[in-house]
């Protein structure tokens, strides 16, 4: 079988495949990181339904489908930091609205697309196998982009994460952070639409954080088990795909649950506080 | 020259159509310790947020001789540090309790450039004087809530403001541990050159370096002068619209709730 797979690996196609695979788990789960210690899910929803519904967009007006996901997302993270900002809109009110507006306009498109209704498809699904080189460049620049703003930004970060009045208070530039993120995760999204596609990317930027979330309390450690965990579900999950000739995105996504499911069966974190609950309990019947 | 380290010229703060603050004026000298105080809705917080800069307001203010607007230069917020309410942290999220601490370093440094060890050894021995030293290494969520704010403390003063605003330090303590927090607020004004503001709505959990009461109701203040004088049971029954009463005890006034 690993033969088979090494000749696999031979043809163009399946490399671009396996090259994508990592770029997209080590993108998204880094930004899952943000995304679960933020608690921010709808962010990541209403993001990949940008990008999907700019896709849509692009396909009708016979525009580069990429383009015009990566436009609207912007757009819509130009928005939202903003909305979010205000006291007087719940900030998951905001997403929730903008998740559901964008899902109109996505679904809207595709009524209107009569004839390549099998790309708009693509972009809900994902294509592996069909990506070509240049998707596979602007994945890379958006995934080292992503990598470079975690190394160089990491205290301002952790400030923001932990905090972020705090964090505004103490002089860390907190709303630039905050920002820069949510372009970031429209870039990473829209870039990754044609990979694991809209519906499922949304997998991607929560299960790899909420894996991590069960094994450490060290911040710089959440970050690398949650890009092994992101990067380990996709080639994994291409893996499968290939030997059982299943749909990449929908293994790469079971793959995902499946480690998520294991760290948190044997989650150290857990194991500690069930521990501590009891000796806590032990003490009271002590006294 | 102007003295005055915070002055507020007819400060207004509107939400919608309440008025939050009604056009509140007051200064106050460095290295003053002031106690805010009124019942739930005076405008406390918000008078504590227009000075931090997290809200927006009509009228002048000047912080170190400056006139400044909700927007702030990092200089500025570098040099007002905010300890909030004891606030919620998933007992899971991956902070210890000295990262947490060394947050309030971050502003100061540079771009690129990480806590060091003497940024550690700052945070370190802050933790030792809030006695939270010993829970360096441990997750930040897994604290009480007393040692959570004793780090907050920390946090803030190793920021090294020049003003710190206290919003409520101890509200949901128990009893020993509120009064715990109190005397290292005490200890941080005796130590520090620093221009105290602390909001509450508990007149019997003052920290004893307060001499001046900023009394506040409906978003306007009511009284503002010595303590002892503010903690008299006609005004604060007036203030609290509820029969109180004071006592006296080791020079102290205290409420009885009657």
């Amino acid at each position: 079988m690993a033969e088979q797979l090494i000749n696999a690996l031979s043809y163009p196609p399946i490399q671009r495949a396996a090259i994508a695979c990592v770029l997209c788990g080590a993108s998204c789960s880094l930004l899952s990181v943000f995304i679960v210690l933020m608690k921010m899910p709808l962010i990541g929803v209403s993001m990949s339904h940008a990008a999907f519904a700019g896709a849509v967009l692009g396909l009708l007006l016979n525009f580069d489908p990429f383009l015009s996901g990566l436009i609207v997302c912007l757009l819509v993270a130009g928005v939202l930091g903003p909305l979010s900002d205000r006291t007087d809109i719940a900030p998951e009110n905001v997403l929730g609205i903008m998740f559901s507006f964008l899902m109109g306009v996505a679904f809207l498109g595709m009524g209107i697309l009569t004839r390549t209704k099998a790309g708009a498809l693509n972009l809900m699904w994902g294509s592996l196998l069909t990506l070509s080189a240049s998707d596979i460049v602007i994945l890379g620049l958006i995934t080292s982009v992503l990598v470079l703003f975690v190394f160089f930004f990491f205290k301002e970060i952790r400030s923001v994460l932990f905090n972020r009045r705090l964090a505004a208070s103490s002089g860390v530039p907190e709303r630039l952070i905050y920002y820069a993120l949510l372009f970031l995760t429209g870039a990473v999204v829209s870039s990754n639409l044609a990979t694991v596609g809209g519906l499922l990317i949304f997998a991607l930027l929560v299960q790899p954080g909420a894996t991590a979330l069960q094994l450490t309390y060290n911040l710089k450690h959440f970050f690398l088990i949650s890009a092994a965990s992101g990067i380990g579900a996709c080639v994994s999950g291409l893996i499968v795909s290939y030997i059982f000739d299943l749909p990449s995105g929908a293994s790469v996504v079971l793959m995902a649950t499946t480690l998520f499911a294991a760290a948190y069966i044997f989650s150290p974190k857990r194991r500690s506080a069930k521990l501590r609950k009891r000796s806590i309990s032990h003490e009271d019947v002590a006294r | 020259m102007n003295k005055n380290i915070i002055e507020l010229s007819d400060i207004t703060v509107r939400k919608v159509k309440n008025l939050l603050l009604d056009r509140i004026s007051l200064s106050v000298s460095p290295n003053e310790f002031v106690g805010i105080i009124g019942p739930n809705g005076a405008g406390k917080t918000t008078l504590l947020n227009v000075i931090a800069g997290f809200e927006r307001f009509e009228g002048t203010l000047n912080l170190f001789g400056q006139r400044e607007t909700w927007a702030r230069s990092r200089e500025t917020r570098l040099r007002i540090a905010y300890v909030p309410q004891l606030f919620q942290i998933d007992p899971v999220f991956p902070i210890s309790t000295l990262e947490a601490v060394m947050t309030g370093a971050v502003g100061r440094l540079r771009l690129f450039r990480s806590p060091g060890k003497q940024e550690r050894e700052k945070a370190m021995r802050l933790m030792e004087m809030m006695r939270v030293a010993h829970l360096a290494d441990r997750p930040l969520g897994q604290l009480s809530g007393g040692e959570r704010q004793k780090v907050s403390l920390a946090r803030a003063i190793l920021q090294q403001p020049d003003i710190l605003l206290m919003d409520e330090p101890t509200a949901n303590l128990d009893i020993a541990v509120q009064k715990e927090v109190l005397n290292l607020i005490n200890e941080i004004h005796k130590r520090e050159t620093l221009t105290l503001l602390f909001v509450t709505h508990d007149f019997n959990m003052l920290p004893t370096a307060m001499r001046r009461a900023i009394l506040m109701n409906h978003g306007k203040t009511v009284f503002d002068g010595d303590i002892n004088t503010a903690l008299s049971g006609e005004m604060l029954s007036r203030l609290f619209q509820y029969p109180l009463q004071t006592f006296e005890r080791n020079g102290r006034r205290f409420v009885s709730y009657g």
